[in-house]
């Protein structure tokens, strides 16, 4: 089972290497990327099912520091969740990009990132974590820069630059685990380095480093201006990668630097767990008053992420079991109702380029499913119960609630606060698709309709998953538990 | 019998999801279905009042996460309530609406929002209240939007927004509770651990003062009032009574349920909460008054009326005492059926007249005797004049509010209570006499009768009979919510 890993990881790399090689025309591309997609993704099943398998190991750089695969609770919920999301964007992605050119390209970078993210899930260790991590912001500004006008040039460079700042910063703390703990930096759940060690203060900085470094893809105030920038990408990048991928990439570093590197026990109660804390409950109201203030549609989602990112950062922060079980369940759920709602706005885009809330007005007519999905979403984003949403932040904010304390308590407010600007910032475009001003002119309006089968497929499936995972998801949360506590 | 639970929450929907499949065009089908349909769910209510008992845990939705529903002695009057005044004004629509645009989509979420409002008179814990309560208000929506007007959008926009404010507030109560009590199922007097509470009193007590401002919000409860006047009046008038007449009662029900069944009435009792929430009250019941009386548009006069009325029965709960507790259930009812039968004859004032401000209809009860008869006596009823509905819950609010021995408000509630009748009257009485008293000027001779038809005419004379047989007969009720009393103060 251990070459499984290697398999899953390889496997899109090598095909999306190759794949402008081939000359494919354009059916044939879209079934040679399915099939490697699907291939990655059943393998990743296989693994999820067969439980822990091992480390596999690579190739050594040092004595010490060895690249090396490994698959445990927290790397299985983020492979699965990618894994679940990629063949659906796959899909969505073939209809959706045939209007822009470039397709060789586009399906190569697409299916390589894919790899390099399965890449950052299976890592054992910081460094192959770090390793994968700068991959990724490679393989996917390409994507970013896709259309090659001026606008997505500058976003890609922005993009290019937050990334590399922060993973420099991270460098930095990844030197003060190597030289203060382990200097294999092997994830072990609690964390490498002594409780009661020397250089208290430089590890403490050294935690912040990595925090912030890393948190520059989880968007984390104040480095989060380059995802809504970043919005200028294609749809099937901007929901994928900019709503599930990249960005919980970055939260997913930040789990593993707290979780399994620092340790909560050396950090709970630090000056530096109350300024990530602090800073994640002030991103998370900031995202959400941004949102709610963006008329352009892409962007207010992706000031959304901002805000839901910061809710898996605050659950991370509050170093509790309790508080990373309600973390990685969100984590989940806001990648399936998230990557949702950015497919209406690509759907919407495409087939009527609007791209405004106050152009959506009278949409509802005439593309039922599209906007049914995006209802579905909205309401699962705003937290309505039997909805996934619900679930996770009553997950977190029940952890908040435990753990006490001024600042977890004035999270629970700002995850309340931002509740009530996500209902504004989502069902206020859905009010003006569904009852649009009386006698207001439906210009333009008659020849819009719901995409093709290719695009609806997502639609139908995520809507279906929300509402299973909205009411079924007693067994998963259970799991999600255990694999909190270390178990698994 | 847990299964008959289910009935009355899933029936509508089944309805709402029919009616989706399979649009009624023809007027007479829609019309028998319709009615057909609220009827039995009426029935299927009154079944699971009669039969039905204990509690159906339905959907575990995570560990101390279960969506349950339950039936107790306030449960089977609220849904008991609900589907009767949704038959009646499902009635009264068929006739008013009969030839407006949208009509399918205003039946489905007509039925949807009845759904939505069992969930939460059913609901066994606070989850699943939280559930209706969103529900209700996401289904309720589209009833109020329906119209599409420029002050209709803004009015569901205030609607929307107020009641997910509201919402969010409720919700820090369920985390709350979740936190400091032995779980959330509803019992009589609370589920407050004093171990867990220990040394967060200040915590709990804000968090439920938040709660109740919060489900407050659907009833109108100044500071979060202002969406009520600018929703209800917007609304089709059978939306309209629906909204003003029950809907502010689901918000009612959301307090009482969270502050007597979760914080307990004996946590709150003596606390700034409790004055807090009285001086909230008090505000409301004046401030809804005097905006009612300056109002001249007569469905917003009647909406703020709602804000007044409703604040009553907040005021009766606020108090934490078992006769006015009862007052408050018994008005309840009694402002439920009277606002519900003055929105009716609004409606169909408006609709046969045209006009829409108070100061157009003068002479109108020559063309409309029957209505504004009805109308007549449901103002009595409003104002309080024995033995007319609103004397006995007024008279057992103000009992309460003197035997509570609660400082200032003890008596300063009945004085305001007194002063809103007096300004209740001056807003609503005026219609009449100029309706039937026009002045020698007006030629009244001429007036072609404009009487609506027996659609709008029966569920006015239902609800009048309701009201006057309540005030002739309030013991059985009153009864009824003075055992529930005992149970909680």
């Amino acid at each position: 089972m251990r070459f499984l890993m290697l398999f899953a990881v390889l496997l899109p790399l090598v095909s999306g290497a190759v794949l402008p090689l081939f000359r494919f025309r354009r059916r044939q591309r879209e079934r040679y990327v399915f099939a490697a997609v699907c291939a990655a993704s059943l393998a990743v099943l296989a693994l999820l099912l067969h439980g822990p398998a091992g480390t596999l190991r690579l190739f050594p750089l040092t004595s010490t520091l060895i690249v090396a695969l490994r698959l445990d609770g927290a790397g299985a919920v983020f492979a699965g969740l990618v894994a679940f999301l990629w063949p659906l964007a796959s899909l969505y992605a073939f209809e959706y990009i045939k209007h822009e050119s470039g397709d060789d390209r586009f399906f190569a970078f697409y299916t390589m990132s894919y790899g390099v993210t399965l890449g950052i899930a299976m890592s054992d260790n910081l460094l192959t974590l770090y390793l994968f991590y700068e991959l990724l912001t490679l393989v996917t500004l390409p994507l970013v820069m896709h259309s090659r006008d001026v606008r997505s040039v500058r976003a890609g460079m922005k993009y290019l630059c937050y990334s590399i700042a922060g993973a420099a910063c991270a460098f930095l703390g990844l030197m003060v685990l190597y030289t203060l703990g382990d200097p294999t930096l092997r994830f072990v759940y609690g964390g490498f380095l002594p409780a009661d060690g020397p250089r208290r203060t430089l590890v403490l900085v050294g935690y912040l480093l990595c925090f912030f470094g890393f948190g520059v893809k989880a968007a984390v105030f104040p480095f989060h201006g380059w995802l809504p920038a970043a919005g200028v990408a294609p749809t099937p990048v901007t929901a994928l990668l900019h709503a599930v991928a990249v960005v919980k990439a970055g939260v997913f570093a930040v789990l593993r630097v707290t979780f399994y590197c620092f340790g909560p026990a050396v950090l709970a109660g630090t000056w530096a767990q109350h300024t990530a804390m602090g800073f994640a409950v002030f991103t998370i109201v900031f995202g959400s008053a941004m949102a709610l203030r963006e008329p352009h549609l892409k962007r207010r989602l992706a000031y959304s992420t901002v805000s839901n990112l910061s809710y898996i950062l605050f659950g991370i922060t509050l170093m509790t079991p309790a508080g990373l079980a309600g973390a990685l369940a969100h984590m989940l759920f806001h990648g399936v109702m998230k990557i949702t709602l950015f497919f209406c706005a690509g759907a919407i885009m495409y087939k009527t380029q609007r791209q405004y809330v106050p152009e959506l007005t009278g949409l509802g007519r005439y593309m039922p499913v599209t906007f049914a999905a995006f209802a579905v979403g909205g309401a699962a984003l705003a937290g309505t119960p039997l909805l996934p949403g619900f679930l996770s932040k009553w997950g977190l904010a029940a952890a908040a609630m435990d753990a006490g304390g001024t600042l977890p308590l004035l999270g629970v407010a700002a995850l309340l606060v931002s509740a009530f600007l996500t209902a504004g910032y989502l069902y206020a475009p859905l009010v003006e698709a569904f009852f649009p001003p009386k006698g207001a002119g439906e210009h333009g309006l008659a020849q819009a309709h719901d995409p093709g089968l290719l695009m609806k497929v997502p639609f139908f499936v995520l809507m279906a998953a929300m509402l299973a995972l909205g009411v079924g998801s007693r067994g998963l949360l259970a799991l999600l538990a255990r694999i909190a506590a270390g178990r698994w | 019998m847990g299964f008959l639970l289910l009935l009355p929450i899933l029936f509508p929907l089944a309805a709402a999801l029919a009616l989706c499949l399979r649009p009624l065009r023809a007027q007479r089908r829609r019309r028998a279905f319709t009615v057909a349909a609220l009827a039995l769910e009426l029935g299927l209510t009154a079944l699971c009042a009669a039969l039905a008992g204990g509690t159906l845990p339905l959907l575990p939705l995570a560990e101390g996460l279960c969506v349950t529903f339950g039936i107790d002695g306030l449960g089977r009057i609220f849904s008991l309530l609900v589907a009767f005044m949704w038959l009646l004004s499902g009635v009264f629509t068929q006739e008013y609406m009969a030839d407006r645009e949208h009509l399918g989509r205003y039946h489905v979420f007509l039925f949807l929002t009845e759904g939505a409002l069992m969930c939460l008179c059913l609901a066994a814990n606070y989850l699943t209240l939280y559930l209706g309560f969103e529900l209700m208000t996401l289904c309720s929506l589209p009833l109020a939007l329906h119209t599409q007007t420029g002050p209709a959008r803004r009015g569901g926009y205030k609607y929307l927004f107020y009641s997910v404010f509201g919402a969010c507030l409720g919700l820090l109560g369920f985390y709350t509770v979740h936190t400091y009590g032995r779980g959330t199922a509803f019992a009589p007097g609370g589920v407050l651990d004093p171990a867990k509470v220990a040394g967060h009193e200040g915590f709990v007590a804000a968090a439920a003062f938040l709660a109740v401002v919060g489900f407050g919000a659907k009833a109108g409860l100044f500071p979060l009032h202002a969406w009520l006047p600018a929703a209800h009046p917007e609304a089709p008038a059978g939306a309209s009574a629906l909204l003003s007449g029950v809907i502010t009662k689901g918000g009612v029900l959301c307090v009482i349920r969270v502050v007597y069944y979760q914080f307990g009435a004996a946590f709150l009792r003596g606390t700034w909460v409790q004055y807090a929430w009285l001086a909230l009250a008090l505000v409301t019941v004046l401030l809804g008054s005097m905006l009612a009386y300056q109002e001249k548009l007569f469905k917003k006069r009647l909406a703020y009326s709602t804000v007044s009325q409703a604040a009553y029965i907040l005021f009766g709960l606020a108090l934490l005492q078992p006769t006015a507790f009862a007052g408050a259930i018994l008005h309840v009812v009694v402002h439920s059926a009277i606002k519900d039968g003055l929105f009716f004859t609004a409606g169909a004032v408006i609709e046969k007249t045209g006009q829409t401000d108070v100061r157009a209809l003068r002479g109108v009860g020559r063309a409309m005797p029957f209505t504004m008869g009805c109308y007549t006596v449901l103002s009595l009823g409003l104002i309080g004049i024995p033995p007319l509905g609103g004397f006995a819950s007024k008279w057992l609010l103000a009992e309460g509010s003197l035997a509570s021995g609660i400082p200032v408000f003890g008596w300063l509630g009945p004085a305001v209570l007194l002063v809103s009748a007096l300004l209740t009257a001056g807003y609503l009485f005026p219609i009449t006499v100029s309706a039937f008293l026009p002045g020698a000027d007006l030629d009244g001779t001429s007036a072609p009768p404009l009487e609506p038809g027996p659609w709008i005419t029966l569920p006015l004379a239902v609800l009048t009979a309701l009201t006057v047989l309540t005030g002739l007969f309030p013991g059985p009720l009153a009864d009824a919510a003075a055992a529930i009393a005992a149970a909680l103060c």
